[in-house]
């Protein structure tokens, strides 16, 4: 089963890994930072490892976004495109074998300052019965 | 000479292949990359000399050299070259020993039971049998499981290292671990089928390819082991299901349910041998899952409409299914079973149970198949609201086209004129 993780966050100045640049993650103690890295690297590098991570993208600064709305046509304008303060800062879409492990691999991308989502991707197949 | 038949022959010999060179050398993962250059060799060889007489002598002595070669150029280093050319296999490996005339037959059997390993998820047997006993290339199975080439690349890659720190060997497993272990394959074998089946709308090549390849490996198990009950029900199984699959799909590849199907577009071959298997197997002492859903299979295949279906009959062997494997599925398919045979009611009186929890947490077939009992009730509100939930929580595309199909049609009825 496919889904994306979306990882919305708000750093200033606009970087990655978004931790590095949230107030949230840096008000963290030095070795508390240092064991949630690390826990975080070791994931990831499971997920790369084991074929489970399909695809991961760190996304550019929002303002440079292009925004394109339709109004009798394309209307394009500049960005950001939410008016809200967190922007989508990068995606990992996972294939797993569950929604426990899913929810399992989520837990562990969570990190002050940002809010992650999980999101169920659809698929094209389906059964007959 | 076309590309089919060359797939056909490396199909048909790649397990014996692999399996004479692990009995041989051991080292299944070197082995295993050792074949697939063979058929690299074989592929490009073959198209302009045509299929040797003799494939498989051919395929075992070309991977030889191969392993060999990689293992010269590993100890290189190491100065142990000698060592290994004594290993070069003389000539007698085209045949098979004659103290052995059955060790090549096997070879499918161990290979597969091999990939099976309990060490290995599930996703991982599957993608090792489909790679080394059922000869696709890892761009193929990539392309059946909607990933990418590199992702599936590290799964497979992943499997090998798992299975060379279990230890594991191409030795058949001791006789008490064997029941346990051909249940695995069975279980990958029908994982592989339903990936098939049920990917996509069943109509790009790759997702026949599975099917195919799923019936093709149950069919080798059924010739190692035919007294074997299960392995007869799975073939059976497949072959009722894939039956279906002409008609299982309308003009935009959108799926159509059992119910809708056009019977006349069934495969009446298909279906005559699954129905022999499972007159064959079933009478025979205790039944297995696979012969009853088999057996519920043939029940639809022998029906000319679904109202024309022996629902009595289906109810029964659901019965039995819910003892032998219980499952949530089994039990909503009871359901829809007992709402035809009985009326809605008595089918709804099974799903209701199952409706504790909050909403969004159940499967969506709970939903779907709630939402159905309650239109047949008349119970239009109700089963306007279940087919909603249901469309919101399904993963499937095609699915989820049908339920708000269903939803909307309900919608409609109820406005005032």
């Amino acid at each position: 089963m496919k889904y994306v993780i979306l990882i919305h966050s708000n750093p200033q100045p606009w970087g990655h890994p978004t931790g590095d640049y949230n107030a949230e993650f840096q008000a963290l103690p030095k070795d508390e930072q240092k064991r949630m890295e690390r826990e975080f690297y070791a994931l990831l590098g499971e997920l790369e490892a084991n074929g489970e991570l399909v695809h991961g993208e760190a996304l550019g600064d929002p303002a440079t976004s292009k925004i394109y709305r339709w109004d009798g046509g394309p209307i394009a304008t500049d960005g950001p495109y939410s008016e809200f303060k967190e922007h989508l800062a990068g995606f990992f879409l996972i294939d797993v074998a569950s929604q426990e492990r899913a929810e399992q691999i989520a837990t562990v991308f969570a990190s002050p300052g940002d809010t992650v989502e999980l999101r169920p991707a659809m698929w094209p197949g389906g059964d007959d019965q | 000479m076309t590309g089919h038949d060359l797939e056909d022959v490396w199909r048909r010999e790649v397990p014996h292949v692999l399996g004479s060179l692990v009995r041989r050398y051991g080292d299944f993962a070197g082995c295993e990359d050792a074949v697939q250059e063979a058929l690299i060799t074989a592929a490009h060889g073959w198209s302009r000399t045509g299929i040797p007489d003799h494939p498989r002598g051919w395929l075992i002595r070309v991977a030889s050299r191969r392993l060999i070669d990689a293992r010269r150029s590993e100890q290189a280093r190491s100065e142990r070259e000698l060592a290994v050319a004594a290993e070069e296999p003389p000539d007698a490996v085209l045949a098979p020993p004659a103290d052995q005339p059955d060790a090549a037959a096997d070879d499918t059997l161990h290979a597969i039971l091999l990939c099976c390993h309990p060490a290995l998820t599930p996703e991982s047997q599957v993608a090792l049998t489909l790679r080394a006993v059922a000869g696709l290339t890892t761009a193929q199975i990539a392309a059946a499981f909607l990933v990418p080439e590199r992702t599936m690349a590290q799964r497979i890659s992943r499997a090998k290292a798992t299975l060379r720190s279990a230890g594991a060997t191409f030795a058949p497993p001791p006789a008490d671990e064997l029941p346990d272990r051909v249940a695995a394959v069975l279980q990958v074998v029908y994982l592989i089928f339903n990936e098939g089946y049920t990917a996509s709308s069943g109509e790009r090549l790759v997702d026949r390819l599975l099917t195919r390849e799923a019936i093709r490996l149950a069919r080798e198990l059924h010739a190692r082991l035919p007294s074997h009950r299960e392995t007869a029900g799975l073939l059976a199984l497949m072959l009722l299901t894939d039956a279906r699959s002409s008609a299982r799909t309308d003009m935009r590849g959108d799926l159509i349910s059992l119910e809708h199907q056009d019977r006349s577009l069934w495969d009446k071959a298909q279906i005559s041998e699954g129905i022999a298997l499972v007159e064959h197997a079933l009478p025979r002492g205790r039944v297995g899952a696979f012969q009853l859903q088999a057996a519920i299979a043939a029940v639809h295949a022998e029906a000319a409409s679904w109202t024309d279906t022996d629902w009595p009959q289906i109810v029964e062997l659901y019965r039995m299914l819910e003892k032998v494997a219980p499952s949530q599925t089994v039990t909503l398919n009871l359901a829809v079973a007992v709402g035809m045979a009985d009326g809605p009611l008595d089918g709804l009186a099974l799903v209701e149970p199952l409706m504790g929890a909050s909403a969004a947490a159940h499967h969506h077939r709970l939903h779907a198949v709630r939402a159905h009992l309650l239109e047949m009730a008349g119970r239009t509100e109700e089963a306007a609201d279940a087919y909603a939930t249901a469309a919101r929580l399904t993963r499937s595309l095609p699915e989820q086209r049908y339920l708000n199909g269903r939803l909307n049609r309900l919608s409609a009825a109820q406005l005032p004129d």
